[in-house]
């Protein structure tokens, strides 16, 4: 009989170096495309001292009512990158992004373009839920009233309800919404920071890891109220869990030191992802 | 496969797999001792499947017996593998290739199993060929047909075995597209014995058994070019069953 | 560490060599290795607790000394003691014409020598006892025995009721500072220092047994300013002046002080020039007080013209003295502030103005707030600009307002702590009290107001 023997798989060596990664794989353009970025770098630090730079010419689309998750190991760039989409890296010293940045259309770094604006527009949920410090009404209605949606109170009561219905919370504080926001659970916390954000009526909203400190029913919880809003919004979500990228996306794109390296259909980078780093991240390989 | 259309392929910079190399050791270990079984089984059942046609051929009703009883461990080892895969299906949330990996091993097992169950039928068609004293020489030529035939699928399946070892697309690719040489010997066969039996209506028993003999070896041809697309499927991700676009 | 671990085990090892046991030293597991430096370790933290204990408590004890003896020195300034005096309303010593109409009357009245008519009673009063005229030496010691506004106090008495002329009524006026204290202190006669005559005594003695003296609550300390008399003196001037100034203090430092803060905080780019300014203001903070004085001096007297000891000046040069206390301290609250508030805030859309005052400035307010406290409480405590820019002078109206003379509570302390008179001493201590509590007051509002911005 023969006896076949199995071929032990050899060390291998890193295949090629990533700084020489030079296009991206996969599909990176949306037939409906709400934001389009194109060529995107960004750099930390001045001239004078030096510039980092942490995202190398992006390019990619953010389809339309679609979920798009990015993924990647830390320090890749991927909340940095998410961070530009509403001009939040104006808030922060020595950054200076450059490249086209599109919303429907329009260059959202355009000088004429306020970014106060752009952010009702395009709305973010941050990684550690931060409620303002006031009621929970108070919380939700903060947008309404910084942009005077609305003058009087019966259409601002309606708002904070729909908003916090939408976010799945109504249920659960509607008697008590003159409490501190602050004295609610982490998952209920995040949800009213999700409501406070709808209740502007983006048309985009952008999530930084918005369930990693959360209990894994308080994600559940989030991952599905995610799926949901998908059919008003486009959403962009950042997250370290790859099995909520896969869970909760339906486009992927995945950093890697400041670079987009793949993206595609969640289905696809998932079983069959085109590119080795994707591959290795994906199953846990080489860290 | 041209080689430049395999160079631009998923995964195209490399065919090699890298099964290990997980940060988790454990895991690495699990998918090599999966790997492991599956090439055991793999193993017992060429065994199988030699040792029931050396049965029919030689009419060894003692090999025969022999092959019969070994099924128990072929079967018994589908479900230990299937067991295997389903723990770290639930553990491990395997993803991309090692996704593939668990996916493929699940249903090449299940080829293997049913191999192994046509050995059997060797099995049983040679105690009563023996038992019939079916002599070579008034059987002659389907007898060498079903020889021929019997090579031929038993070094398919060997070669197969050591493609699912090593990962060989290009090998895989080949059984794949010579499937069809299998069914065409086993027509000559069937037309050989269906004439016999019209001449010779006496040996019309033994001329079927030797039929359904021959049935397997044609059933087995087909578990191996199945699992022949499974390997293409491992490595390069694109399922090319039911003639899928190559 | 390990030496005295190895110390213990060779002694431990020569120790049970005597018992005939052999512990050999790679037996000690964690447990007792820990065991062995756990004493110590507790020892250690009691000493360190008892000594913090020690300084509290210590610090506690002076505190509550310094107290205890201040309030010991000031309880006599919070009573006086009062004669009551049969006082003859005679006309002739009044000089007034009784026969004259009403509103002519109550002219003369208010011109009349109201003096006559004291000295005369008390002769009366007192040669009436003794039976014999009084001599020249004796009438001025016996004058000299009640205060110098006891004639007032008859004149005000008569024109509440003119119906008293060329009667004989009882009236209750002061005693002189220096009675007071004697009575007060009840040292023998004849001590040094003591400013009462053997025959003063004894006619305090005689009053005092015919029920004529009474020691009563003090309530003109409150109500009467600055006098020489230390009977008569009070601080109600000094206290306004006070308030006035750290009300202007308070006007001028505080919306400045948090702009400032906010403005570097929040808005200010972060180059060389507003790091300049930051040392500046640093620096400021620990500039010495009388700098600000002769900066008062020179430039809003001399250069602005504004008017000399006044609460307007007074607050101008307290405030450039506060200002950089309740900037750093603003800037260190505003800092405070986390992060993702801010952030909270700009997502949603708010402008940089919004953010700061919806969200930065109330998280804020409760370290602001207790800047501004210890910035005012500096300030209420100064003394040396303010004699710069004039407030020291001899004030005797109570200011009403900010751009009138004045002076100020610690002025007060300083000039009443220079006088020689024996009342002063407690008056300079009850003054002090006084401070203190305006200071409390100041404190207790503050945690009031710190308390109501953090349960929002």
């Amino acid at each position: 009989m023969n006896t076949i023997d199995i071929k032990q798989s050899e060390p291998s060596q890193v295949e090629f170096n990533p700084t020489e990664l030079t296009q991206t794989v996969g599909n990176i353009y949306a037939d409906n495309a709400k934001m389009a970025i194109r060529n995107v770098d960004v750099f930390y630090g001045n001239k004078a001292h030096g510039d980092k730079q942490a995202i190398h010419n992006v390019s990619l689309d953010i389809a339309k009512n679609q979920v798009t998750a990015l993924i990647g190991p830390s320090g890749c760039g991927k909340s940095t990158f998410l961070r530009c989409l509403n001009r939040m890296n104006d808030t922060i010293e020595n950054c200076r992004v450059t490249g086209q940045l599109m919303l429907d259309g329009e260059d959202i770094y355009a000088k004429k373009l306020d970014p106060v604006l752009l952010r009702a527009r395009v709305g973010m949920v941050f990684q550690k839920p931060n409620p303002f410090p006031k009621s929970i009404y108070d919380n939700v209605a903060y947008g309404a009233r910084i942009h005077g949606l609305t003058n009087n109170k019966v259409e601002l009561d309606e708002i904070v309800e729909r908003s916090l219905q939408k976010a799945g919370l109504f249920n659960e504080v509607k008697d008590r919404l003159k409490d501190p926001g602050t004295g609610l659970s982490g998952g209920q916390q995040q949800r009213l920071c999700i409501a406070r954000t709808i209740a502007v009526s983006p048309e985009v909203i952008l999530m930084d890891e918005p369930a990693s400190a959360l209990d894994p029913i308080a994600t559940a919880i989030i991952e599905e109220l995610i799926d949901e809003l998908k059919e008003k919004y486009t959403i962009a979500i950042v997250t370290h869990s790859m099995q909520q990228a896969a869970r909760v996306s339906q486009h992927t794109a995945y950093f890697h030191m400041g670079k987009l390296v793949e993206m595609g259909k969640t289905e696809d980078i998932f079983t069959r992802p085109s590119h080795k780093l994707t591959e290795n991240y994906i199953t846990g390989r080489f860290g | 496969m041209t080689k430049s259309e395999k160079a631009n392929s998923p995964c195209g910079f490399t065919s090699k797999l890298h099964l290990d190399k997980h940060i988790s050791r454990r895991f690495n270990e699990e998918l090599e001792q999966v790997r492991t079984l599956v090439m055991k089984m793999g193993e017992l059942v060429e065994q199988q499947v030699n040792d029931g046609l050396s049965a029919v051929l030689n009419a060894d009703a003692t090999l025969a017996e022999q092959v019969i009883a070994r099924d128990k461990k072929v079967n018994s080892m589908e479900l230990e593998i299937d067991e295997y895969c389903t723990q770290i299906l639930a553990r491990r949330q395997p993803a991309a290739s090692d996704l593939r990996l668990i996916v493929s091993v699940i249903k090449s097992i299940t080829d293997i199993e049913r191999m192994g169950d046509e050995a059997v039928k060797f099995g049983k068609n040679a105690i009563k060929l023996a038992q019939g004293n079916f002599a070579e020489e008034e059987g002659a030529r389907p007898l060498v047909e079903l020889k021929h035939l019997g090579k031929h699928v038993s070094e398919t399946l060997n070669t197969a075995l050591i493609a699912y070892a090593q990962m060989d697309v290009d090998a895989a690719y080949n059984i794949i597209e010579n499937d069809n040489i299998i069914d065409e010997e086993f027509d000559n066969i069937s037309r050989l014995l269906v004439t016999k039996m019209m001449e010779n209506p006496r040996e019309i028993k033994n001329a079927l058994r030797v039929t359904w003999c021959a049935r397997a070896l044609e059933r087995i041809g087909d578990h191996t070019t199945n699992l022949c697309e499974y390997i293409v499927y491992l490595v390069e991700g694109k399922d090319v069953r039911h003639g899928n676009a190559k | 560490m390990t030496n005295s671990i190895e110390n213990s085990t060779v002694r431990s090892v020569e120790n049970s060599m005597l018992n005939k046991q052999v512990t050999p030293a790679s037996s000690l597991s964690t447990t007792d290795r820990v065991t062995i430096n756990l004493k110590k370790r507790h020892q250690k933290e009691k000493r360190f607790k008892s000594l913090g204990l020690f300084a509290v408590l210590f610090g506690f004890m002076l505190v509550v000394i310094l107290i205890a003896d201040i309030t010991s020195k000031a309880l006599p300034a919070f009573h006086q003691h009062w004669v009551k005096l049969d006082v003859n309303y005679q006309s002739d010593w009044l000089n007034v014409d009784v026969s004259s109409t009403q509103a002519a009357l109550a002219k003369q009245m208010k011109t009349a020598s109201y003096r006559k008519v004291l000295k005369n009673s008390v002769y009366q009063m007192f040669s009436t006892v003794s039976n014999k005229k009084l001599s020249r030496k004796e009438k001025r010691q016996l004058i000299k025995l009640f205060s110098t506004n006891a004639e007032f106090t008859l004149k005000e008495i008569l024109i509440a009721d003119p119906s008293f002329i060329d009667k004989s009524v009882n009236v209750w006026v002061r005693l002189d500072d220096d009675v007071d204290s004697y009575l007060k202190e009840g040292f023998a006669v004849g001590d040094a220092g003591l400013r009462i005559s053997q025959q003063q005594a004894q006619w305090l003695a005689q009053l005092s047994t015919e029920q004529r003296i009474e020691s009563r609550f003090n309530v003109s300390f409150f109500t009467a300013s600055d006098s020489r008399e230390p009977e008569l003196a009070g601080i109600k001037g000094a206290l306004m002046g006070t308030l006035l100034t750290l009300f202007v203090t308070l006007l001028l430092s505080f919306p400045l002080g948090v702009a400032g803060a906010l403005y570097l905080e929040e808005f200010a780019p972060k180059n060389r020039i507003t790091d300049l300014i930051e040392i500046n203001i640093n620096n400021l903070a620990a500039v010495p007080s009388i700098v600000f004085g002769l900066l008062g001096l020179a430039v809003i007297i001399n250069l602005f013209g504004l008017p000399r000891s006044a609460p307007l000046v007074g607050g101008i040069v307290l405030t450039l003295m506060t200002l950089p206390t309740i900037i750093i301290a603003s800037r260190a609250a505003i800092k405070a502030v986390p992060p993702s508030l801010r952030e909270a805030a700009l997502g949603l859309g708010a402008s940089k103005m919004q953010v700061t005052f919806s969200h930065v400035l109330p998280q804020a307010m409760p370290g602001i707030i207790t800047g501004a406290i210890i910035g005012i409480a500096q300030a209420l405590g100064e003394t040396a600009p303010l004699l710069m820019i004039g407030m020291v002078a001899f004030i005797v109206d109570v200011p009403t307002s900010i751009v009138d003379s004045a002076t100020v509570l610690p002025v007060q302390i300083f000039l009443w702590a220079d006088s020689p008179e024996r009342a002063f001493l407690a008056k300079t201590s009850a003054a002090i009290l006084v401070l203190l509590t305006l200071l409390l007051v100041i404190n207790v509002t503050a945690t009031v107001l710190r308390a109501k911005f953090e349960k929002k």
